[in-house]
Parts: C-alpha cells; sequence; structure tokens
C-alpha cells in the first residue's frame, strides 16, 4: 500500500481503489475495501444511499423493526464508511479510463487514479417513452414521490407501476393527495402482498390493472392520463392532476461511454463481483441481477469489496 | 445576500443544495414545503414546475441544483 503526504489544499489523487457510487452497494464494498486497509475514494453526485435516499421509508431491511428513512440508512453507512477512513468525492463522474494497471475517473472537477475500479452507480426510475411524459417532467409528471408530494396537496395523481416502488410511494403520496389511481401493465400487482394490503385499506384509491398507458395528455398542465386495456384494445383517459412513475429501472451507466461491455444496459459480472476488465468490479442495482433492494445491494457490496482486498493483495 | 432554499423531507437534492450551500460558507433560510402548502403554491406561480428543491438568491429563483448557476448567482468561483 502506498502512502501520500497530503498538504494543505492539495487534493489527494491517487488511492487504491476508486468507488464509483455511494449507495448502499458502493458504501459497503468502501467499507470492505477499508477494512483491509486500503485507501478508498467514495464519488458521488447526490447524497449517500443512492436511490434508497428518496425512498421515505424501507422495510424490508432486517435490523430496522419499525423502518428506515432512505435518506437515514445512507447517512447511517456514510458514517460508518467515514469512521474507516473512507474518503469521498461529492462529483459526478463523467468519463473513466479502466484498462491497464492504473486506472482513471474523470469528473468535471478533476481527475483521479486508482488500481481499482468499483462501478456502483446504480439505477433510477425508468422513463415510459411516450408523448407528454418529458413536456410535463417537472411540471405534474415526477419520479420522486418525496420530493415532489406536497405540490399535489388534496388533488387527483396517478402511480404508474404497481411494483414495491410504486407501492411503497403511493403509500407516503396518500398523506398529501386526494386519490390515487394505480396503473399497471401486467393483469395482477407485483409488490408484496404487505403493501398491496395496505394501500388497498384507502378508499381513495383505484387500480387499472392490464393497462398501457399511451399519453399523458394535458395542455398548459396535466389534465390526465390516457391508457389502452391490454386485452380489449379499449382506450380511456383517466383524469389527474399529476402523474408519478415508477414502472422498473434503467441502469446508471451513460458515463461508461461504451467502454464496457453491457447487456440491457446493465454491467455484467461473475459471482466475484468482476467484470470483464481486470480490476474492475460491479455491484449493486447497476449488475446484471435478478433483484435489486437494499439488501440485495449489500450483499453484492460486501462480496465486491472482499474481491477488491483479494485484488489489491495480488491474490 | 439573501438566499432562501425550499426543500421537502427526503428530497436528496435538497440535501445536497443545503450541503454545498454550507460548505460555501453561504447562510440560507429554509422552507420546507411539505409544512407549508402556501409556499408550494407560490413555487408553482414563481417557477412553473412542480420540483424542488429551489434555491431563491436575492429574488431570483434557480429550480434544482444547477451549480453552475447557484455560483453565478453567488458570485462564487
Amino acid at each position: 500500500m502506498e502512502f501520500f503526504i497530503k498538504k494543505e489544499n492539495e487534493k489527494k489523487r491517487e488511492y487504491d481503489a476508486l468507488v464509483i457510487g455511494a449507495g448502499p452497494a458502493g458504501l459497503t464494498a468502501a467499507i470492505y475495501i477499508a477494512r483491509g486497509r486500503f485507501s478508498v475514494l467514495v464519488f458521488e453526485k447526490v447524497i449517500p444511499g443512492g436511490l434508497a435516499a428518496t425512498t421515505h421509508l424501507i422495510e424490508n431491511y432486517p435490523g430496522f423493526p419499525e423502518g428506515v428513512e432512505g435518506e437515514e440508512l445512507g447517512r447511517l453507512m456514510e458514517k460508518q464508511a467515514r469512521n474507516l477512513g473512507v474518503e469521498f468525492a461529492m462529483e459526478e463522474v463523467v468519463d473513466v479510463e479502466l484498462e491497464g494497471e492504473k486506472k482513471r475517473v474523470k469528473t468535471r472537477e478533476g481527475e483521479y487514479e486508482g488500481k481499482a475500479v468499483v462501478i456502483a452507480t446504480g439505477s433510477s426510475h425508468k422513463k415510459l417513452g411516450v408523448p407528454g411524459e418529458d413536456k410535463f417532467t417537472g411540471k405534474g409528471v415526477s419520479y420522486c414521490a418525496t420530493c415532489d408530494a406536497p405540490f399535489y396537496k388534496d388533488k387527483k395523481i396517478a402511480v404508474v407501476g404497481c411494483g414495491n416502488s410504486g407501492m411503497q410511494e403511493g403509500l407516503y403520496l396518500l398523506r398529501f393527495v386526494r386519490s390515487i389511481d394505480f396503473i399497471e401493465y401486467f393483469p395482477y400487482i407485483p409488490a408484496d402482498r404487505i403493501l398491496q394490503e395496505r394501500v388497498k385499506k384507502h378508499e381513495n384509491v383505484k387500480f387499472h390493472l392490464n393497462h398501457q398507458v399511451l399519453e399523458i395528455v394535458g395542455d398548459e398542465r396535466v389534465e390526465g392520463v390516457r391508457v389502452k386495456k391490454r386485452d380489449t384494445g379499449e382506450e380511456k383517459v383517466i383524469e389527474v392532476d399529476g402523474v408519478f412513475i415508477f414502472a422498473g429501472l434503467s441502469p446508471n451507466t451513460a458515463f461508461l461511454n461504451g467502454k464496457m461491455e453491457l447487456e440491457d444496459g446493465y454491467v455484467v459480472t461473475d459471482e466475484f463481483m468482476r467484470t470483464s476488465i481486470p480490476g474492475v468490479f460491479a455491484c449493486g442495482d447497476v449488475r446484471k441481477k435478478v433483484l435489486r433492494q437494499v439488501a440485495t445491494a449489500v450483499g453484492d457490496g460486501a462480496v465486491c469489496g472482499a474481491s477488491v482486498v483479494e485484488y489489491l493483495e495480488g491474490r | 445576500m439573501r438566499v432562501i432554499v425550499f426543500t421537502a423531507p427526503g428530497c436528496p437534492w435538497c440535501t445536497r443544495a443545503k450541503n454545498y450551500l454550507r460548505e460555501r460558507g453561504i447562510s440560507f433560510k429554509e422552507v420546507d414545503i411539505s409544512r407549508n402548502p402556501s409556499a408550494a403554491r407560490d413555487l408553482v406561480r414563481m417557477t412553473g414546475q412542480t420540483g424542488v428543491p429551489v434555491i431563491v438568491i436575492n429574488g431570483k429563483p434557480v429550480v434544482g441544483f444547477n451549480k453552475p448557476l447557484i455560483d453565478r448567482l453567488l458570485g462564487l468561483k
């Protein structure tokens, strides 16, 4: 391991490991690497916690019997990492050079070098790609309930997607809104039953299963969602003032600029979280996998951290 | 210099914006729109948008954590 003498005001630019993304996967990997006594820098463009930080309550991560706010969980993980000497750069990564022994990570603010790189950039809520969506984003169309719910006090809204995200965020939105029309592509509700039960206790919710969103309609503001029933082809407009979209995830891999092979946009790894490039690892939601949860991200992060330590030790 | 940050609880970019202002030593007033429905309505009127954070610097609203614009309005390099 190398030591660097840091002068005042001079930023250290070389680390043993560079971790891109401070969600649960990246932070867990960083904790494991730091415990192996290697230097780690974690890049984060928003705040530690990743997409989970936007969730008002995480109830399926063990250790928190009453659930934990996403932002709080991120803060606790960050604190644990900092206690171990993990450093943070609140900068957005825009490019990478991953081949060779020394990897480079470029942000808007500067360039950094590392012997190993961990890609833990997670995923974001996917756009539907329907007419009206871009036009009304931030003006009636939202992908973040905790951010935008107060704007919809006593209003009628639609939530697109009845997976765990849609139901969990729907429960939060119900504290503010007058009613929710849930729209689901599949003929069933994919969310955990415990969430379904809680949502269905509310009288001001309605489900439109087996419906595909065709368009978000409105002139100056959102006036409704045009949907099609998938089996009959019947179309209708559900009148709402706002639309929250939680219909699947999209990996945050644009910064790789085609420098790594992806599958459906996701990074492919082996069970040790190694990618096809030596010294480059990936963990969490950005990885090709079956279940994207805080618990699985943490599991990925642990395996990844251990693999990075092995790699850095030359084993 | 008068800086007001409109936020909602659990909004990550709001936390990022507040952290940034603190890092740069800028004092600000925070308005949580989930506790202040009229502020939410005012924001929609002011910006035409339904999102936070909104950082109002000397009366000029910045929607989202637009660092270059924030820096410019604050006179930071």
